[in-house]
C-alpha cells in the first residue's frame, strides 16, 4: 500500500507515488549540484526535466495509473546519475567556440598529465588558483581559499602570491577532484551540528570541536568558582575571555549559517570523504617532485612560450587598443583581460578591507562591551531606553558584520543552498535597529538640550604667606586606577573610578579672576544639562564637590559622584578663585588631570556636538600648571620664580596665545553666568589675557625676528 | 593504469563529433541521437548528452525551436548552425587522420626490432 500523490511537473499533472517523488526529488536536486558550476546549468536540468515529464505521460498514456517507484529508477538509470557522467564526459568544459579545442583534445587524450599545478577553469572564484592549488593538492578549495585569505589579511602576501600564480599558471578546465566538503552532520548534532561536522571533516572525535566552542562555557563557570579567590585575576581576566567567548559564539553561528546539512548519502560520503591529512598531501608532491627536473623544463619553456605570446599579442594590440575596447568583454584578451583581472583584483581587495575592519569593529565591540556596560546606566534610562539600545547594538552594529562575514564565507566555500529568506530578514532587522537608533538619540539628546547651574560661594580666608597653593586632593586611593584594560585611563577621559552605584565624573576647571576688594573669594558653581531649565538646576544641585583649605593649601576633590538614578547629563564643576591684587598663587601640576568637556545641542542639526577642550574653551584657561602666579592691577602675571622655568616651552606657550587672542576675544561664555556681585564685577579671565605684558610681547617679535 | 581509464579517455573524445555528426542529417530530438547511437553500438546516457547539447548550444554550433508533440510536452529539435558546421568539418579531418594513423599503427604486423 502506498500513498500516491499528484504533482505538477512540468505544466502537466502526474500521479506519483510518495516514495517515487522522492527518489526524483533527490535525483533533480543532485543533478542541480552536479551542473552548479556550469552556464546553463538551468536550461540543462530543466531538458532533462523535461524528458522526465515526456516519459512519465508516456507510460501513463500507455495506462498505467500511477509513476511508481520502478518507473522513475529505470527512467533514472538510462539517464545516468551524476557519479556517472564525470567518468563519461568532461569534454565539454573544455570551451568550444575557440580554435584551441581541437590541441586540448590532443594534450588531453596524449598523455595522462594530472599532477600540474593549473589554474581552474571551472572551481573559481576570482581566477581560479585556489581551485588549481586545491586541485593539485586533491583538498576542498574552500580549505584553500581560506588559508589565502587569512595570508592576505594576516601578512598581505597572499594577494601577491595569489596575482603571481594568476599570471604565471596556465588555466585548463578541471574535474574538481574533491574529496571532502565541509557539511553540518545533523546526525551527530546537539545544537547543529557544526561541531560533528568539523570533526567529520577533520577526522577527530567529534568532543574535541565541542569542547572548543564548549570554552566559554567552561570558562564561565570556573570564573563562578574562582571569583571570590582570585578577585584581581578575574577583573583582568574577564575582558579576555568576553571577546574570546564572544567570537566563538559568533563564529559557531556563522557555520551554523553558512554550511550546507549532509542530507544525501553521498553528501554524506563527501563529508568523510577519503583521509586527508598531512602524509597524503606530502605523497602527492613527493610523487609529483620524482619528475621534477623534467616537468620543470616543460613548465619553463611554457611559461617563456607563454610570454612570447604574451609580448606578440601586447605588441600587436597596442596599435589598435581602442578598437579592442568593444571585445574587452571576451574572456581573455590581452589589455581587456588584464584590465578586466586588475578590476576584479581591485574591488576584492577593498572588499577584503572592509569585512576585516568591519571584523575588527565587532570584535573591538565585544571587548569593549565589558568595559562601557557599567556606563550603560548612566545614559540610558527606563525600559523603552534599554529595549532600543539593545536592538541598536544587536540589528544595528552586530548584524551587518555577521551579514557581511555570511556572505564573504558562502562565497568562498561555494554554497549552493541559498536562502532568500535570510537575506530578507537581516534587511528587516536592520532597519528596526537603524529607527531604533533614530529613537535613541533622539530621546538621549533630550537631556542635553538646556543648561543651568547653581552657584556656591565658600568662604576662602587668607593664607598666611599671601600665596595659594591649589592642588587637586590625590590622598584617598583609587578604587580602580589607572591600569584599565592596560592604558592610563585616569589621563584619557572624564569617566573614571566605575563602582556598583556609583560614577565618578573630573569634568571640573579652574578659573583665577582678580578680586574686586581686597579679600579672597572662592566659588563652586555647579553646572548641568537637562530637558528644561528646571531638571538641569536640579540635577546640577545634586552635585557634591568638596573643598577643602588647610592655610595655604587649597584642596580640590578628585571629582564628583553621580549616580545612575541622577544619569549623565553632562555635569561640570566650575572653580573660580578670586584673588587680591597682589597676591600669588599656584596651581598645581595634577590640576592637569581634570577633563572638561562642553555638550551643545545645535537645534540647526539637531544632533548632539561634544567638544573635548576644543580652542574656543581653552580660553578659559588663562594660567599653566606648576607655575606662581601674582595678580596685578591688568590680571595675573608670572613671577619669576617659576619653577617651571622651561623658557623655550613658555615661549611657545605665549606665542599660541597671543596668536589666538583674536578667537578669545569672540568666544563667549559657555557657562550660565553667576548671579552674584562679586562675580558680575570680577574682570573677564579671558580679556586678562589679551593685555599682553611687554615681556612677553618683547619675546613675541624676538622669535618673529628669528624667523 | 586501469582499462576503464583508458576507454573513457578514448571515448569522451569522440562524443562530441558523433553528436555533431547526427544533427549534421537534419533536426534531431535528443532522445533521437541517444537511439541513433545506441544503433551504431556507442552507448551514451541521456544525462551526459543534455549538458554537451546545451554547450555545443552556447557555443553557438548549434540551434533548436521547439516542436509541438502530441505525447507530452514541446520538445526540442537541435539543427546546426554555419559555425557547427565548419567546427564540425575540422573534427572530421582531425578524425579521419587519426583514425588512419591509428588503424595503420594497429595493423601494421611487422616486428620493429627486426633489422636493429
Amino acid at each position: 500500500m502506498k500513498k500516491i500523490i499528484n504533482i505538477n511537473f512540468h505544466s502537466r499533472v502526474i500521479p506519483i507515488e510518495e516514495t517515487a517523488y522522492d527518489i526524483l526529488r533527490k535525483y533533480v536536486e543532485s543533478l542541480k549540484k552536479h551542473f552548479a558550476g556550469e552556464e546553463g546549468a538551468d536550461e540543462i536540468v530543466n531538458d532533462i526535466e523535461d524528458r522526465f515529464a515526456e516519459l512519465f505521460s508516456d507510460r501513463l498514456k500507455k495506462g498505467a495509473t500511477c509513476i511508481t517507484d520502478a518507473d522513475v529508477n529505470e527512467i533514472i538509470n538510462s539517464m545516468g546519475r551524476p557519479e556517472d557522467f564525470d567518468q563519461d564526459e568532461n569534454t565539454g568544459t573544455n570551451g568550444h567556440g575557440s580554435s584551441r579545442a581541437s590541441s586540448t583534445y590532443a594534450e588531453e587524450t596524449s598523455a595522462e598529465q594530472p599532477h600540474r599545478l593549473y589554474r581552474s577553469e571551472n572551481d573559481k572564484m576570482l581566477g581560479g588558483v585556489c581551485g588549481g592549488v586545491a586541485a593539485y593538492l586533491r583538498i576542498d578549495s574552500s580549505i584553500v581559499r581560506i588559508l589565502f585569505a587569512l595570508l592576505t589579511l594576516g601578512f598581505g602576501t597572499g594577494i601577491l602570491v595569489y596575482l603571481v600564480l594568476w599570471v604565471v599558471l596556465p588555466p585548463k578546465s578541471m574535474v574538481t577532484n574533491i574529496r571532502k566538503r565541509l557539511y553540518r552532520d545533523t546526525d551527530r548534532r546537539v545544537i547543529g551540528g557544526v561541531a560533528s561536522g568539523l570533526a567529520a571533516y577533520f577526522n577527530i572525535e567529534v568532543w574535541i570541536p565541542r569542547i572548543v566552542f564548549c570554552l566559554p562555557l567552561i570558562f564561565g563557570i570556573l570564573r563562578s568558582i574562582f571569583r571570590h579567590v582570585w578577585l584581581d585575576f578575574d577583573n583582568s581576566f574577564s575582558f579576555i575571555t568576553n571577546g574570546f567567548s564572544g567570537g566563538l559564539t559568533t563564529i559557531y553561528i556563522i557555520l551554523w549559517i553558512v554550511l550546507p546539512e549532509a542530507r544525501t548519502a553521498s553528501e554524506k560520503l563527501e563529508m568523510r570523504g577519503e583521509k586527508v591529512d598531512l602524509e597524503s598531501i606530502k605523497n602527492t608532491i613527493k610523487s609529483d617532485l620524482e619528475g621534477f627536473k623534467q616537468k620543470a623544463t616543460v613548465v619553463g619553456g611554457e611559461i617563456k612560450q607563454r610570454a612570447e605570446e604574451f609580448g606578440n599579442e601586447m605588441k600587436n594590440r597596442s596599435g589598435g587598443i581602442r578598437k579592442d575596447i568593444s571585445s574587452m568583454s571576451g574572456p581573455r584578451n590581452g589589455i581587456g583581460h588584464a584590465i578586466g583581472v586588475l578590476f576584479k583584483a581591485f574591488f576584492l581587495f577593498i572588499t577584503a578591507i572592509i569585512t576585516f575592519a568591519l571584523a575588527m569593529a565587532l570584535i573591538g565591540l565585544i571587548f569593549s562591551g565589558g568595559i562601557f556596560l557599567p556606563l550603560k546606566g548612566y545614559f540610558i534610562q527606563g525600559f523603552w531606553q534599554n529595549i532600543m539600545a539593545w536592538a541598536v547594538l544587536l540589528f544595528f552594529l552586530v548584524l551587518p558584520v555577521v551579514g557581511l562575514l555570511t556572505w564573504l564565507i558562502r562565497r568562498i566555500i561555494g554554497a549552493r543552498r541559498g536562502s532568500n529568506y535570510l537575506g530578507y530578514t537581516f534587511g528587516s532587522l536592520w532597519t528596526i535597529g537603524l529607527i531604533c537608533l533614530i529613537f535613541l538619540a533622539a530621546s538621549i539628546s533630550r537631556k542635553f538640550t538646556t543648561r543651568n547651574g547653581v552657584s556656591q560661594e565658600i568662604p576662602l580666608s587668607a593664607p598666611a604667606n599671601g600665596k595659594l597653593i591649589v592642588k587637586m586632593d590625590d590622598s584617598k586611593p583609587f578604587y580602580m586606577d589607572s591600569d584599565w584594560m592596560g592604558m592610563n585611563w585616569r589621563h584619557r577621559g572624564p569617566f573614571f573610578e566605575i563602582t556598583d552605584d556609583s560614577l565618578t565624573l573630573n569634568t571640573v576647571r579652574v578659573n583665577v579672576v582678580k578680586s574686586n576688594d581686597s579679600a579672597w573669594h572662592l566659588q563652586v558653581q555647579k553646572l548641568s544639562r537637562g530637558n528644561s531649565s528646571a531638571a538641569a538646576g536640579r540635577v546640577a544641585s545634586q552635585i557634591n564637590f568638596p573643598v577643602e583649605q588647610k592655610d595655604s593649601l587649597l584642596l580640590l576633590a578628585r571629582g564628583f559622584v553621580i549616580t545612575p538614578d541622577q544619569q549623565f547629563h553632562n555635569q561640570q564643576v566650575l572653580v573660580v578663585i578670586q584673588i587680591p591684587v597682589g597676591k600669588k598663587i599656584f596651581l598645581n601640576g595634577n590640576l592637569d588631570d581634570y577633563r572638561w568637556f562642553n555638550i551643545n545641542r545645535k537645534w540647526r542639526n539637531n544632533g548632539i556636538d561634544i567638544d573635548w577642550d576644543d580652542e574656543s574653551d581653552r580660553g578659559y584657561d588663562t594660567w599653566d600648571s606648576n607655575t606662581e602666579y601674582i595678580m596685578t592691577e591688568h590680571g595675573l602675571e608670572r613671577t619669576t620664580t617659576g619653577t617651571n622655568s622651561n623658557p623655550s616651552d613658555r615661549e611657545e606657550d605665549q606665542k599660541k596665545n597671543s596668536a589666538t587672542d583674536s578667537t578669545k576675544k569672540n568666544s563667549d561664555y559657555r557657562y550660565h553666568k553667576p548671579k552674584t556681585a562679586a562675580a558680575v564685577n570680577a574682570p573677564d579671565p579671558v580679556n586678562n589675557m589679551n593685555k599682553k605684558d611687554p615681556e612677553s610681547t618683547a619675546t613675541l617679535v624676538l622669535l618673529t625676528n628669528l624667523s | 593504469m586501469n582499462i576503464e581509464n583508458t576507454q573513457s579517455q578514448m571515448r569522451k573524445g569522440i562524443l562530441e563529433f558523433c553528436i555533431l555528426s547526427i544533427i549534421r542529417r537534419g533536426e534531431a530530438y535528443p532522445s533521437d541521437i541517444v537511439e541513433e547511437m545506441k544503433s551504431a553500438n556507442l552507448n551514451i546516457l541521456e544525462g551526459t548528452l543534455y549538458p554537451l547539447l546545451t554547450r555545443l548550444k552556447n557555443a553557438d554550433m548549434l540551434t533548436y525551436r521547439w516542436v509541438e508533440s502530441n505525447s507530452g510536452p514541446p520538445r526540442k529539435y537541435f539543427s546546426l548552425t554555419e559555425k557547427g558546421l565548419a567546427f564540425y568539418r575540422e573534427l572530421e579531418t582531425t578524425w579521419k587522420e587519426l583514425a588512419n594513423a591509428v588503424d595503420a599503427l594497429a595493423n601494421r604486423s611487422e616486428k620493429i626490432s627486426e633489422n636493429p
